[in-house]
């Protein structure tokens, strides 16, 4: 009985004085310890979206379906002009559109993981963060789909990766960070304004239009230059060069691109952990 | 903090806000200042605000049961949520010592579309156990919950019972060392609720601290060994529960007692203000003998009243045999309802009557001077007397609504002078060794 002699104090503020190497480890010891929470959260989202519908899992993988054959149709037609890609579009667009949709569908996720919570989290005390942890859940099943039809295209098409796609795991890891990062804060700030959630999906659609996932780099005009400053591109594009090169063009750029995911990462999170109790009882 | 103490409350506030949108800007504020590291400065009122708790201080021990009562609106599910670490408290501490666990909302995590074996694993994490407690627990859960075969369907086909069921098993099962229960208790039949009483006997048993949030004042009687009484979101204080349970009772008629007095204040003021001749009280209720009912802690305002006004019942008192004002009545006690009459004209034959009633309206006893043949002597225009009734308290547990009356018996006819249904509310405190509507003092006697 001893051992669960743990004593918590609430008192307002009282966070604010613990200071940043404390406040670090509690949030480390948090997760931490939540991951089987964090997991049946999950867990939660999964089997209840599929559920009371005959097709149930099959509907992930009908939607990218119908996305590569918009591709192919536009591309076919001529109506997308894409410039210079040395691969087949449709692998191109497809392994692009994978990437972006994990940012999207994450941050969309993230963004109303505490308002969706909202009549659960105010009456029960748990980790807020495994919720938001947990609903990017919901952007990574659709990820491996997609990887799964992108390798299916390379075979139809006849061509192989590079090997060194294997390690693009690793290479998603900014951009899973830079996604969870914006969903710590955006969640939060759709506790209290609802109008955030509306606007963020208005601006990831504008934001795809801005970013070259569909198409390549623009070497001239405006585009070119919102490019190079664009985050998202480096996020998105760098891992998928390496796997149709081997090899990533841009590198300075990612690195730097990934080291300012980091950052917004862990103060992201520092700002979620220090606020999360107060917007609570905003929801 | 002591070393057997689990819960300390010192001067704790919560404000809340009324507007929709000013809480939004407030929230985005208190959120921006936050990250900035600075202090929320929770414990100034902005515009809007109010404080929904304001300086609770209460220590309950290790083992301890706590009591939570107070009309609605009083604060209750707030503390019970800033007890659980939900919301912050914007001014003062709380120190807890344990896990917590907390009844605030029954089946809360639940998901209607999974089914009870997945919310079982669900909402034991969300509760806080971890996969190998829950997976040695199961068997366990779903035999408390005895819903049988019903595991493996969604929970939005369970009944409401079932529902109940699962959720308070999970909930009992993931052994907090501190447990607060909000209510819930009320919404169940009663076997179920047999198990759940007899779920908390048990955590009391083992030195756990129990904190119950409640209205009902049997459970206040049976379980807890002080309350803490809660009105307008300040603290009454804390008090044994048999204290407690008179005060609150006295609190709750005493709603609208306010604002009979705050109108007879803002009166009083306007005489002042035209300058009537100042009149004494004494002569002021000479000449209009004030209703002293509505100022009596179990008065009852939705009473009915009716009469020609020949005579008033102006005040009334219950007694225990020791002659002393009570609101709770034993079962079983002798108890003495008295009430006062003026009358306001002369009344040859006058009746007498006094009822009971329970909260179905059910008239379970009544009885009048008429009835009990008396004789009684002709009353003149300004005799101002007592009544007193006599009476025992043979009735189980709940809240009795008392019917005073008087009439006068006029050519074989009986007129109503001044009737007042429901005047009064009595409760009647448990007794463990009967139940039903009556007591019949029934005693057992074996013989061969």
């Amino acid at each position: 009985m001893d051992l669960n002699e743990i004593i918590i104090t609430y008192e307002p503020d009282n966070i604010l004085r613990k200071g940043c190497f404390n406040i670090f480890k509690e949030i480390l010891t948090e997760i931490n310890r939540n991951k089987w929470l964090t997991y049946q959260l999950f867990r939660r989202d999964f089997l209840s979206s599929y559920k009371q519908s005959f097709l149930g899992i099959i509907w992930a993988i009908i939607f990218p379906f119908v996305s590569i054959f918009i591709f192919i149709a536009l591309n076919r037609s001529g109506i997308l002009n894409i410039g210079d890609i040395g691969v087949p579009y449709s692998i191109y667009a497809l392994i692009g559109i994978a990437f972006w949709q994990f940012f999207s569908n994450g941050l969309v996720a993230c963004s109303h993981s505490l308002v969706n919570a909202g009549p659960m989290i105010i009456k029960i005390n748990f980790s807020k963060k495994s919720l938001v942890i947990a609903s990017i859940g919901k952007a990574i099943i659709p990820l491996i789909i997609h990887i799964i039809l992108i390798c299916i295209l390379f075979i139809g098409y006849g061509k192989t990766p590079s090997i060194m796609s294997l390690l693009f795991p690793i290479f998603i890891i900014p951009l899973l960070l830079f996604t969870l990062g914006l969903g710590f804060f955006t969640s939060l700030l759709n506790g209290v304004i609802r109008d955030i959630g509306n606007i963020i999906t208005i601006l990831l659609m504008f934001l795809m239009f801005f970013t070259p996932v569909l198409y390549a780099k623009p070497k001239t005009g405006i585009l070119a230059i919102v490019t190079r400053y664009n985050p998202l591109y480096y996020l998105v594009s760098s891992p998928r060069d390496l796997i149709l090169k081997g090899v990533i063009d841009e590198w300075y750029g990612f690195l730097i691109v990934s080291l300012i995911s980091i950052i917004l990462f862990i103060i992201c999170l520092f700002g979620f952990h220090i606020t999360e109790t107060r917007v609570t009882e905003r929801i | 903090m002591d070393k057997d103490t689990a819960i300390s409350v010192e001067h704790v506030s919560k404000k809340y806000c009324k507007s929709l949108k000013r809480s939004m800007v407030y929230g985005l504020m208190d959120i921006g200042r936050n990250m900035l590291g600075m202090s929320s400065r929770s414990e100034r009122l902005r515009k809007g605000e109010f404080w929904a708790l304001n300086d609770i201080s209460f220590e309950v021990k290790k083992g301890e049961t706590l009591g939570i009562i107070g009309p609605n609106g009083s604060g209750k599910t707030t503390l019970l949520k800033l007890l659980n670490g939900i919301f912050w408290p914007d001014k003062g501490k709380i120190t807890i010592k344990g896990k917590v666990g907390a009844l605030i909302e029954l089946g809360a995590g639940f998901h209607p579309m999974l089914t009870g074996r997945e919310n079982i694993y669900i909402n034991a994490a969300i509760l806080g156990m971890t996969k190998k407690e829950v997976d040695k627990k199961f068997d366990e859960i779903v035999e408390f919950a005895d819903i049988g075969d019903f595991i493996d369907t969604p929970v939005k086909f369970y009944s409401s019972g079932m529902h109940l069921r699962l959720a308070f098993a999970v909930v009992i099962h993931s052994e907090p060392d501190i447990f607060l229960i909000d209510e819930i208790l009320a919404v169940g039949d009663a076997p179920f609720q047999m198990k759940c009483f007899g779920k908390i006997r048990g955590l009391i048993k083992d030195k756990k601290t129990v904190i119950i949030a409640t209205h009902d004042m049997s459970i206040i009687q049976r379980y807890t060994n002080k309350v803490c009484i809660l009105y307008d979101g300040k603290m009454q204080g804390i008090e044994l529960p048999k204290d407690a349970i008179n005060q609150y009772l006295a609190l709750i008629s005493n709603l609208p007692h306010k604002d009979i007095e705050q109108e007879a204040i803002k009166i009083e003021r306007n005489k002042r203000i035209i300058s009537y001749p100042k009149i004494s009280d004494d002569t002021l209720m000479k000449l209009m003998p004030l209703d002293k009912c509505p100022k009596k802690s179990n008065y009852n305002r939705n009473e009915f009243r009716y009469g020609n006004g020949s005579a008033s019942i102006i005040d009334f008192e219950i007694l225990n045999e020791s002659r002393e004002e009570i609101f709770c009545i034993k079962s079983k006690e002798i108890f003495f309802v008295r009430c006062r009459v003026i009358f306001k004209e002369d009344v040859k034959r006058p009746i007498f009557g006094i009822s009971f009633k329970n909260k179905e309206g059910l008239e379970l006893y009544g009885t009048n001077s008429l009835l009990k043949k008396m004789e009684i002597k002709e009353q003149a225009k300004g005799d101002d007397i007592w009544i007193e009734y006599k009476l025992k308290a043979n009735l189980q547990a709940g809240e009795y609504f008392i019917s005073v009356g008087v009439a006068a018996f006029e050519e074989e006819r009986i007129i109503p002078l001044d009737r007042r249904y429901d005047l009064a509310i009595v409760s009647v405190l448990p007794t463990d060794e009967s139940f039903g509507l009556v007591n019949l003092e029934g005693e057992i006697r074996i013989t061969n």
